[in-house]
């Protein structure tokens, strides 16, 4: 096998080891999703909010589908058709994955709250297994844990890749699995609900349950949208300002010709794409040019494709605190 | 939000032991032990059911909830009616149990609750058809109730 890039950047070792984990992972994720969502279909019987549970695991199925077929794109290198080669391939899966997230949780709220208002009650009786007669929910409380609590540890396995890797599909796919107890739980509860003779806890919680699907929704389709729209590069996690950002910057101004230097960093998906604004003491060659490019490629494995631009003025919209610190 | 999965585990915990789970939102069951009387819905499909009037019912679903009544320790009361009217008295309460050859993939299925299918027979077309019973909807106790009985008769439970 070749060794594995993002386009044309070469892998260091620790997120070649990353990215093939990640696969792994997303394979068992996959496999072990479709088990959960067998298991759900086969006992949860007219209960809303297993129902709302179940949507939820099969969606996501979308999120490691989608990263495995972004990996594969990815890897293709820039040609004149695609000059910045494949990355943004991962922005799309990432905002296709979260529209349906979004959509999927709308239709649970909107479905549930339509029994509610209906005042229909779920109907659980019993199941026969190995000659014993007892009643549904209980199995249903089972499988619930089943689908609920492997879903932990692989939503942290994630959010540990997607961090070297930095990957933000991996990292929205790592929280939803992180966040699945709550559903499962919330669904046992619901099942308990029912049990007791509150017909209508079981719609609630499966209102509840679409209620937190639709708020995992916006916030991937406001961090995906904000990737393909080239805002500020940001930690995976999307809650700070990436550390790049400040360091290309700074590592320019450290450059004995360079009077005042500001850039503008996107997150192609993985990589970063730097297109950085000099202002030249005086008089400069090609030689320093080049040797700022490649001093702003050693910063770090996912800075690779950088533009260097000697100007008489920086342009307007770099960030003023960044651009400016002295 | 660790401390609220234990709570609920807990809770479940709690709740098991109580065994009262499932129950009746309306109470079916325990309506039917202290009136010391089972209402049955029939509509006549022989060889399930057959009616010659109210009191003169009969077929192998009648001679079941026969049954059923006894173990409740109840008397069966019949109300013989067309389909449509059973499952409407279904939705209003005033029936507990409705019988009459009614089968898995009927649309009065999806209108009333419905036990697990309890017998398979071929139908005119000879295709094979999933024998139920109805219940009011929601009534699980009731339901899970009938259910072990159909189960018991049926030789689906070891004992």
């Amino acid at each position: 096998m070749s060794e594995p890039t993002f386009g044309s950047t070469k892998l260091p070792a620790e997120q070649q080891e990353a990215l093939r984990k990640a696969k792994r992972l997303a394979w068992i994720s996959i496999a072990y999703v479709i088990s959960a969502v067998v298991a759900v279909l086969l006992v949860m019987g007219s209960s809303q909010a297993m129902r709302a549970a179940w949507l939820e695991d099969m969606l996501s199925l979308l999120p490691p589908l989608a990263f495995l077929i972004a990996a594969r794109l990815i890897r293709r290198g820039p040609d004149a058709e695609h000059p910045y080669a494949w990355h943004r391939s991962i922005g799309i899966a990432h905002l296709s994955a979260s529209l349906a997230l979004l959509g999927m949780g709308v239709f649970v709220v909107g479905d549930s709250a339509m029994t509610l208002l209906s005042a229909e009650h779920p109907t659980i009786g019993t199941m026969n297994l190995f000659g014993h007669t007892f009643w549904q929910g209980w199995l249903m409380i089972v499988v619930l844990a089943y689908t609920g609590i492997p879903n932990i540890f692989i939503g942290r396995a994630k959010l540990r890749l997607a961090e070297t890797l930095h990957d933000r599909v991996l990292h929205a796919d790592g929280e939803m699995n992180k966040d699945d107890w709550a559903t499962a739980s919330g669904a046992m509860i619901g099942v308990i609900g029912l049990g007791l003779g509150f017909w209508w806890a079981d719609s609630v919680i499966a209102i509840a349950i679409g209620a937190s699907v639709i708020r995992d929704g916006i916030r991937n389709v406001r961090t995906a949208v904000a990737g393909l729209m080239d805002t500020r590069a940001r930690t995976t996690d999307g809650k700070h300002i990436h550390p790049l950002v400040h360091e290309v910057n700074r590592s320019l101004r450290e450059l004995t010709w360079v009077r005042d230097a500001g850039s503008r960093v996107r997150d192609l998906g993985h990589v970063f794409h730097v297109e950085a604004f000099v202002v030249p003491d005086g008089p400069i060659g090609i030689d320093q040019i080049s040797a700022a490019r490649d001093r702003l490629a050693a910063l770090d494995w996912k800075i690779d494709d950088v533009s260097i631009v000697p100007v008489a003025e920086l342009p307007e919209g770099l960030d003023a605190e960044v651009a400016h610190p002295r | 939000m660790r401390l609220f999965a234990l709570l609920c585990l807990l809770l479940s915990l709690v709740l098991a032991a109580c065994g009262t789970i499932p129950s009746d939102p309306k109470d079916t069951l325990d309506n039917v032990r202290s009136r010391g009387e089972l209402v049955v819905g029939v509509s006549p499909t022989p060889p399930w059911t057959t009616a010659e009037g109210p009191d003169r019912v009969g077929g192998t679903e009648v001679e079941l909830i026969r049954g059923f009544a006894e173990r409740l320790g109840v008397r069966p009361r019949w109300v013989v009616g067309g389909e449509q009217s059973l499952v409407a008295e279904l939705e209003d309460g005033a029936l507990d149990v409705a019988i009459g050859g009614f089968t898995k993939d009927s649309p009065w299925a999806a209108l009333a609750g419905a036990t697990r299918p309890y017998a398979t027979a071929p139908d005119k077309k000879g295709r094979e058809q999933e024998h139920i019973m109805l219940v009011p909807m929601g009534e699980n106790a009731f339901l899970s109730e009938l259910e072990r009985y159909l189960d018991e008769q049926t030789g689906k439970t070891t004992r």
